[in-house]
């Protein structure tokens, strides 16, 4: 076992936890932090995608030692943040999600594409987007609402991280 | 799957690193980005017993501007290099390849180091490098060593690399202004390895140009008569094919099937129009 | 309507979405219960084997459970009542022998899945190696080592249908063509994979069952049969589930064994099912070989077909259904909506030494639908005729409705050669073909491709009886309940992944109630709480689950009716039920206030009218035929000569599904199979190699579509109410991956009609592309 301590959605978690631990299962199995969904754990599908130090990463190919002293954001979090409210609303909005396997980490990416400013044109959104698999909604309205988001956000997204 | 067990220590400079890979069980693996080994580990195709963490040493993370190379430290992401945030020595060529590079979320994490180290037949930077005459530094109980990239890998995951080594960084010399480069990707989806991929760099200014041809069934192959001929100035569509011919019918050990010669064909020749243009 | 905001018609924004928004939904694997103990199995890494023996280390023996260690297990057992039909035993875990690879030997358990995979990878078996059987047309009669040694073949079932006179057909046809299909193995693949969580309820006595499924009911039955317990000692329950598409809607060997552990470990019990699991083990789908022969006039007018079909099944049946539904189904649905008289089809279906087959959205229809529309675009350009006017042509009409089709389907109502206009014009078939005219600068070939086809849903009794199912699903129930202060549940058998229905049945009950669906739960996927139903699958729940939800709203209502109309102190014709309240000539009382009467205070009820608000109601369409949505899809495509890849550059479905509950759900269900249609047409595949090794383990190999790949998917609609159901509306769930297999291949014909190249395989690779130009190139006759 390896101590690691490291932030969660701004709040410190100390733990003990084999190496061969993954984040995603660090995040779902010992903090119940369940939103962060698992659908092949070989960073293909995406479901598992949260941030790490502010960056999307696959929760899935992170082992939570590696994690320590690193801050992890996931679905859980994101209180206040405006970029996940618009999307929340867009989202919605526009039916933008079915099963809602996908969803949490669908979100998470479009966050960071527009605050990349990626998502300007459906090309950008859709390229955006590859490395996120949705199997319900064939991913039309999922495009529509990201745009939408981003065009509310506009120019007050900080640029970058 | 889940990982197998293992060990894990995260050392807090090179030379503990080294030292600790000089004593640790011969599977030992270090870890940086972890993209690739932690998706073995999950397929249980690896089991390395102890991982050394590698990721934030600062020696590897380290970038030198100069004014006729770049050097990468070898944990610089592809997401950097992707976003410009280090230095480019390429002109564009390597932010334009990382962008092709898996997903965003891999790119995040995945080290440049990390890939040549892998040597994946169909990944982006042995051939992006290669193409770009690139050398590769080495580090183990010895020292640095130096190598040429187009030479670093020997086959399928296969490198120079010792058992006791770790690739520190690597040094790319600038092109000049006007240098011309074509990058092509053949995949059927966003994202995924290569079908096929050609690299072209001709900078006549400094007397260089190299194609380079990867997911070729083993290292990256440099195109030797194509090349030299790009090198000329050639731009005769019949006689750059000639030449490519050459070279591939030359690579009959990779024991292309119709549909990879085909698609190895294209790429490369696609690449050059894109290099002449 | 009763009331354009929330009624039928709606475009009702969904109350699922805020959980799933939050990361607050609830998958089997996010269940957590003290105590679990995760399960991972031993599986066979043989096609076909005899087990010699089964060596576990000592001091894991009480964390190993062979088939000998759970004897109180049977054999899951299909029963079909088609003649001829076999139907081989299934032990959960296998006994004597392996049949497939992945096949479960053994299941162990441990603290975390980690250990419980180190534990089955100590576990050693000792295989006697047998030949496999993995090519379906060539070994149907029978192989050097039989799968089920019972059996003279590895026919599971052969049949035939036939229709008017194909012969004379034969002899009076002007143009005669004979192409072989094939579409390859796929996996359903749903984000979420499998997964179970079990254990004992001491107070309620007894074993409660976590699945990912989608026919939690059906689930129950089985493992009461299976385990030989009754089923008021069994609960299933479906939570949220992420995806399912149909493999998720048959008994899994992997829900048996975690019962059964559940009740002789006495603590939780968990199998979670991780994608290379789930590449190889959950049900493959579609995997058909056809030989079809299209005969046609010389103005274009089909005469009859004749085909050889056949889908190789896997080494067993999935219960309930098995797999003799997908071959009949493929020969019912193969003369499509097209009126030609004279048929014949002869479908086998095949044992293998592979992964067991099972439905997966549109089931034998996409099959079908590749065939026949491939056909009409070659009896089309063997004439110099539009594919579009030879498909007209022989399309059903309006005037023609109802029509039995040859393949003995009934078509109800719509339109189908306006579908086929309106497709063509969201595409802007004119540009298209001007822009063909042009040439690509890239160098790349354009082309467009159509494919229409009508969609079997809602089929009850007759349809399932004549397919000689044992367990018919022709009906689904709900119980409306209003609680006391007037908010209300519905409690339905149907489960919903995702397609909406705890929003569209809280719209049906609104429409009936008048009451906001705000006020309205939905209640699904768990047998503790809802009456017996059969699940989500076959295009059906909109239709029987909505029009259970209407009865039983339409039964209280007229409760609430008769007991407003007693303390309103008028007649009962007198008042009306809406907005949420009863109102009569002389006031209004709300149905809050009857809820209380109803509950609280009885005394206050109308003589003869019992207490409570509470109606089950069962339903089932007036024919059980099906009824019977359609659309035209199409394609444009851009495809590279050089290196046969193929982009889809656009995608349109102007399709008819009859009155819609909730538009924006409809046109959610389309698009999500689209692009899974586009993923059999282009992407997905899982070849098996001689020796009976699947080759597609990870999402590297297996490819799913994304967004990148993908354009927008453009949608028309017609609206033709079917008379046969509750306002008038027909399932659609599956329609949108029907048709791309043969828009794309239709539309890759059209791109390289110039080299007279044709692939009439799926996916469509650049491989197979690039082969398809060279026998062009070399004359070979249009085959595969």
């Amino acid at each position: 076992m390896t101590a690691i301590r490291l932030h969660i959605n701004g709040t410190v978690v100390a733990d003990d936890v084999p190496p061969r631990l993954s984040l995603a299962d660090f995040l779902r199995e010992r903090r119940n932090l369940t939103g962060t969904h698992l659908g092949c754990e070989h960073g293909v599908c995406g479901a598992c995608t949260v941030l790490v130090d502010g960056e999307p990463a696959r929760s899935c190919l992170m082992l939570a030692v590696a994690c320590d002293e690193r801050a992890v954001e996931t679905i859980e979090g994101f209180a206040g943040d405006p970029v996940i409210a618009a999307l929340r609303r867009t989202f919605h909005q526009r039916h933008a999600l079915q099963c809602g396997y996908c969803t949490p980490a669908m979100l998470i990416t479009a966050r960071d594409l527009i605050l990349r400013r990626r998502a300007g044109s459906e090309r950008d959104i859709r390229d955006g987007l590859a490395g996120n698999i949705c199997r319900c909604t064939g991913y039309t309205n999922i495009v529509t609402a990201i745009a939408e988001a981003a065009g509310e956000i506009g120019e007050e997204a900080p640029h970058g991280q | 799957m889940k990982a197998p067990a293992v060990d894990y220590v995260r050392p807090r400079s090179l030379a503990e690193a080294i030292d600790l890979l000089a004593h640790a069980p011969v599977e030992a693996r270090v870890i940086a980005g972890g993209q690739s080994l932690v998706a073995l580990m999950n397929l249980r195709l690896a089991s390395p017993g102890l991982l050394i963490d590698i990721a934030r040493l600062p020696e590897l993370l380290e970038v030198a501007d100069h004014s006729d190379a770049v050097i990468l430290g070898a944990c610089v992401t592809h997401a950097a290099i992707e976003d410009g945030r280090v230095a480019d020595p390429s002109r564009g060529l390597m932010p334009r390849a990382a962008a092709t590079l898996a997903y965003r979320a891999i790119r995040t994490r995945g080290t440049i180091g990390g890939s040549l180290a892998l040597a994946d037949p169909a990944a982006e930077w042995p051939a992006v490098l290669a193409a770009l005459d690139a050398e590769v530094v080495l580090y183990g109980a010895s020292g640095p060593r130096s190598l040429k990239c187009a030479e670093f890998a020997t086959g399928i995951f296969q490198t120079k690399l010792a058992q006791r080594e770790i690739v520190k960084s690597v040094r790319i010399p600038k092109l000049s202004g006007d240098a011309r480069c074509g990058y092509v990707k053949l995949s059927r989806k966003s994202g995924e390895f290569a079908s096929a991929l050609a690299v072209v760099v001709a900078d006549h200014r400094r007397g260089y140009s190299r194609v380079v041809s990867a997911a070729a069934n083993g290292a990256p192959l440099v195109l030797e008569d194509i090349s030299r001929l790009v090198g000329d100035g050639g731009r005769d569509p019949e006689a750059l094919r000639n030449a490519l011919d050459t070279d591939l019918d030359r690579a009959s050990d990779r024991r292309f099937d119709e549909f990879q010669r085909t698609l190895h064909t294209v790429a490369a020749m696609r690449a050059v129009q894109q290099a002449l243009a | 309507m009763a009331n354009d905001r929330y009624g039928i018609g709606a475009s009702l924004l969904r109350r699922e979405d805020d959980r799933h928004l939050h990361g607050r939904g609830q998958f089997v694997p996010d269940i957590k219960l003290p105590g679990t103990m995760e399960v991972a199995f031993v599986r066979s890494p043989h096609a076909h084997a005899r087990i010699r023996s089964v060596s576990v280390p000592p001091e894991a023996r009480r964390r190993v459970f062979t088939a000998a260690d759970l004897p109180g297990v049977k054999p899951i057992r299909v029963t079909s009542h088609s003649t001829g039909a076999k139907s081989p035993p299934w032990p959960p875990l296998a006994t004597d022998k392996v049949r497939y690879v992945g096949e479960a030997i053994a299941a162990c358990i441990a603290p975390s899945r980690g250990e419980a995979e180190d534990l089955a990878n100590a576990v050693a078996v000792d295989f006697e190696i047998l030949d496999a059987v993995i090519d379906a047309p060539r070994d149907m009669r029978g192989s050097r080592h039989p799968i089920h040694e019972q059996w003279a073949d590895n026919l599971y079932i052969e049949h035939g249908l036939e229709g008017g006179d194909i012969d004379a057909a034969a002899r009076a046809a002007a143009v005669t063509v004979t192409r072989e299909f094939r579409m390859q193995r796929q996996s359903g693949a749903p984000l979420e994979c499998r997964g179970v969580l079990a254990y004992r309820d001491h107070r309620l006595d007894e074993v409660v069952i976590y699945a990912s499924t989608q026919t939690p009911h059906a689930v129950r039955v089985a493992l009461a049969e299976i385990l030989d317990l009754e089923e008021r000692r069994i609960r299933v329950v479906a939570p949220d589930v992420g995806g399912g598409f149909g493999p998720k809607a048959r008994l899994y060997p992997e829900e048996v064994i975690l019962a059964a552990l559940a009740l002789q470990l006495d603590h939780p019990v968990r199998w979670i099912e991780d994608r290379g699991e789930h590449l190889l083990t959950c049900a493959h789908t579609r995997d058909h070989h056809y030989k079809v022969t299209a005969y046609a006039d010389r103005d274009g007018r089909i005469l009859g077909v004749d085909a050889e079909i056949v889908v190789d099944a896997g080494a067993y049946g999935l219960w309930p259904q098995g797999p003799y539904h997908e071959a009949s189904m493929v020969a019912r649905a193969l003369p499509g909506p097209y009126t030609f008289p004279n048929y014949r089809a002869r479908h086998y279906t095949v044992a293998t030494n592979k992964t067991p087959l099972g439905p997966y959205r549109g089931v034998g229809r996409p099959g079908a639908c590749f065939a026949i529309e491939r056909l009409i675009d070659e009896v089309a350009r063997a004439l110099g005729r539009d594919p579009n006017e030879v498909r007209v042509r022989n399309l059903v009409r309006p005037e023609q409705m109802p029509f039995a089709t040859v393949g003995g389907l009934r078509l109800d109502s719509g339109d189908y050669p306006a579908s086929v206009g309106m497709c063509a014009e969201l595409l802007g078939l004119p540009a298209v073909r001007a822009r063909q005219q042009q040439g690509e600068l890239d160098g790349r070939k354009i082309g467009i491709g159509f494919a229409a086809f009508a969609e079997q849903t809602a089929h009850g009794a007759a349809e399932f009886a004549s397919r000689g199912a044992s367990i018919i699903p022709g009906f689904e129930s709900c119980t409306a309940r209003i609680l006391t202060d007037g908010s209300v549940v519905l409690m339905v058998g149907i489960q919903s992944h995702g397609q909406g229905l705890e929003t569209a049945l809280a719209q049906v009950a609104a429409e009936e109630l008048g009451i906001d669906p705000a006020r309205i739960s939905v209640r699904h996927g768990d047998t503790e709480s809802t009456a017996f139903g059969f699940g989500t699958f076959a295009s059906r729940s909109m239709v029987m689950s909505g029009g259970a939800v209407a009865r039983a709203s339409r039964m209280l209502r007229d409760k609430l009716c008769r007991i407003g109309a007693h303390l309103l102190q008028c007649e009962v014709a007198e008042v009306r039920c809406g907005d949420g309240v009863v109102a009569g000539p002389r006031g209004s009382v709300t149905i809050a206030e009857i809820a209380k009467v109803a509950h609280l205070r009885m005394d206050g009820l109308p003589q003869g009218v019992d207490p409570l608000l509470d109606a089950t109601a069962t339903y089932e369409p007036a024919i059980s035929t099906g009824v019977f949505s359609y659309a035209t899809h199409g394609a444009v495509v851009a495809v590279d000569p050089e290196t046969g890849f193929v982009e889809l550059l656009d995608y349109a479905v102007a399709e008819d599904c009859g009155t819609m509950v909730n538009p924006m759900l409809v046109e959610g269900q389309i698009r999500g199979g689209v692009v899974q249609g586009i993923g059999t047409a282009l992407y997905e595949e899982i070849p098996y190699d001689e020796a009976g090794q699947p080759l597609a383990g990870t999402l590297a190999d297996y490819l799913l579509p994304g967004a990148a790949e993908l354009p927008a998917i453009k949608i028309g609609h017609l609206h033709t109410p079917t008379p046969h159901t509750e306002y008038g509306m027909k399932g659609m769930g599956e329609g949108g991956a029907v048709a791309p297999p043969a828009a794309i291949a239709n539309a890759v014909r059209d791109a390289l009609s110039a080299l007279g190249a044709e692939v009439n395989e799926t996916p469509i690779t650049p491989r197979r592309v690039l082969a398809a130009i060279r026998r062009a190139r070399e004359g070979v006759p249009g085959h595969v």
